[in-house]
């Protein structure tokens, strides 16, 4: 069975947030919005957690260890070799690679970490439910399956009001996202 | 809410007295221990001046980045700025003190000593004092500038206060190239030179960003107990969240400097360089040594790290405290060794400190006094006082 979807498209971020919100007292339940930048607010209506700092935060401390035991294994253990007088475990100079190597690190675990956890990988074709959201608008994306003629007629107008330039229908077979 | 902050009677009377136990113990130190006391006045004068410097160039950054989250509390640093013709009198009066501080000024010391011969033409007393004058010349006048601007904006009409704003912008951009010269010539005069032999080029840069960051938490410190005290009512989450993303940013920087003086000397480990470390990791020093890196660094990193922290205000002031602590061991570390070598912390000490942040205190609080609390004229004030993100 094919999945219906209103899509309202705002032009401004103020109106498309009291949007989510007027949408909210109607209890309207939002699939999901699309903004062309992050917006903090819009997080926090949704109700949308994420563990990723704390991740981030992890993979920072493993990285720390890992490298300075590396750095420990390979310049004292493995193949200690006298630098202008340096003791084998220099820690000062080890610091330096450790902060570049934690930052990379931290950086590609992370997109992993993001890209596993969202089910992103490359080449994949995601839904897109309107282009103009990787440009300038801002979408709201509501589920209309579940709501008869008169509720979604309600919800078109309540979008209208709230300023939507366009309320779009669609239809999907699957979506990707 | 309550537009303008008073100076109480109670107030005025303690930082009075504070003030005379200040004046009391730097005259029986200068005929108990001259050197010890004039190192000392060196430490307490530069220790508040760069909290007005730190201050000022806050003022600039947020006039230059146009930024809106702050122009509710630019009063502080304005009133912190204030302190800086006060400072400039107490450091010429280090003129009587400098045979006692720094070794290049012996003539028979002068005479023995190549490298400081190849030095006299930079490192002599009228060339120094001269320095001295410039800078603080400088300084006052654009704070003073900026400050006026600032109070003309209160008055200023719809038409004209585009015109005033540009202007404190168009003078924070000529202050902040005028800082970064002048500030490190000072660091360099004042500080590095009393290991005259010695030289880090990033030396002024670390002292900079010291003055920065001890700056921003002064100012922060002072919003928080005008908060306490029933100003400031629109003080919320996202407010505090970016004083200590201030401090927090800042904290690291200044590590990341004290760090790379010290790596490349530790590790170029040429004597002539090495030698101020080796002085700084003697027994007794070394315990301070480290104790700098972590109250100015680690600590407020660790702490600040987590997003609920950053937004607690008892937290931000611990740390605050920390960083006051920071800064006082950061200058001992730096200026003791070269003078009186002395680890000592007596009454000398103590009194000298709390004459200084008496009349840094009184200082401030009467410059904040002045003045309407919340700018009524800047354009973003709205922008302050809604603020989140």
């Amino acid at each position: 069975m094919n999945k219906a979807f209103k899509i309202g498209i705002f032009e401004n971020e103020e109106k498309f947030i009291s949007s989510i919100k007027s949408l909210q007292e109607k209890h309207f339940s939002i699939y999901d919005v699309y903004t062309p930048y992050p917006i903090h607010e819009v997080f926090h209506l949704l109700k949308r957690k994420s563990r990723l700092p704390t991740a981030a935060y992890f993979f920072g401390l493993f990285a720390i260890i890992a490298v300075l035991a590396f750095l420990y294994y390979t310049s004292v253990l493995d193949w200690p070799i006298v630098y202008g007088g340096k003791p084998f475990n220099s820690f000062p100079s080890f610091i330096v690679v450790t902060i570049v190597l934690t930052i990379f690190t931290v950086t590609i675990a992370s997109l992993a970490a993001f890209s596993a956890r969202s089910g992103l990988y490359p080449g994949k074709e995601n839904t897109i439910f309107d282009h103009r959201s990787t440009d300038d608008k801002f979408v709201i994306v509501v589920n209309t399956d579940t709501l008869d003629n008169l509720e979604s007629g309600k919800l078109v107008t309540l979008m209208q009001e709230e300023g939507a330039v366009e309320v779009l229908d669609k239809e999907y077979e699957s979506i990707n996202a | 809410m309550k537009e303008q902050s008073t100076v109480s009677t109670t107030f005025r009377i303690i930082s009075l007295t504070l003030i005379v136990i200040g004046a009391t113990s730097f005259l029986a130190g200068l005929f108990s221990d001259s050197q010890r006391t004039w190192a000392n006045y060196l430490i307490v004068n530069y220790y508040f001046l760069s909290l007005a410097m730190g201050a000022a160039f806050f003022y600039t950054l947020q006039s230059i980045s146009q930024s809106g989250w702050s122009s509710a509390f630019k009063r502080i640093p304005e009133a912190m700025m204030a302190y800086i013709p006060f400072a400039a009198v107490l450091f010429l009066l280090l003129y009587f003190g400098m045979h006692d501080i720094y070794h290049w000024t012996h003539s028979e010391a002068v005479a023995s000593d190549q490298v400081l011969q190849h030095k006299s033409a930079y490192l002599n007393t009228p060339f120094f004092i001269l320095r001295m004058v410039i800078c603080f010349a400088l300084w006052v006048l654009f704070t003073w500038l900026l400050r006026k601007t600032s109070l003309q904006e209160d008055h200023a009409g719809p038409d004209n206060i585009m015109v005033l704003f540009n202007k404190s912008e168009l003078y924070s951009k000529v202050f902040i190239f005028i800082f970064a010269i002048t500030f490190s010539f000072s660091a360099f005069d004042w500080i590095m030179s009393i290991d005259a032999h010695w030289y880090s080029t990033l030396f002024a840069l670390k002292n900079v960003v010291a003055a920065f960051l001890h700056g921003v938490s002064i100012i922060t410190l002072i919003v928080f107990i005008l908060f306490r005290r029933g100003y400031f009512p629109f003080l919320n989450k996202y407010h505090l969240h970016d004083f200590s993303r201030y401090i927090f940013m800042l904290s690291i920087v200044w590590g990341y400097f004290w760090f790379a003086q010290f790596m490349i000397i530790w590790y170029g480990n040429i004597p002539e360089e090495t030698v101020y470390y080796y002085v700084r990791w003697q027994e007794g020093w070394k315990v301070l040594f480290f104790l700098e890196i972590g109250l100015n660094w680690a600590l407020p990193f660790l702490i600040l790290l987590p997003v609920k922290t950053s937004r607690n205000i008892k937290v931000i002031t611990v740390v605050i405290l920390f960083l006051i602590i920071g800064q006082y061991i950061d200058l001992f570390v730096q200026i003791v060794p070269g003078t009186t070598g002395l680890l000592r912390f007596g009454w000398i000490e103590a009194g000298m400190l709390l004459g200084f942040a008496g009349l840094f205190a009184l200082i401030v609080a009467t410059a904040l006094s002045k003045a309407k609390l919340i700018p009524p004229g800047h354009p973003y004030l709205e922008e302050s006082l809604n603020h989140k993100f």
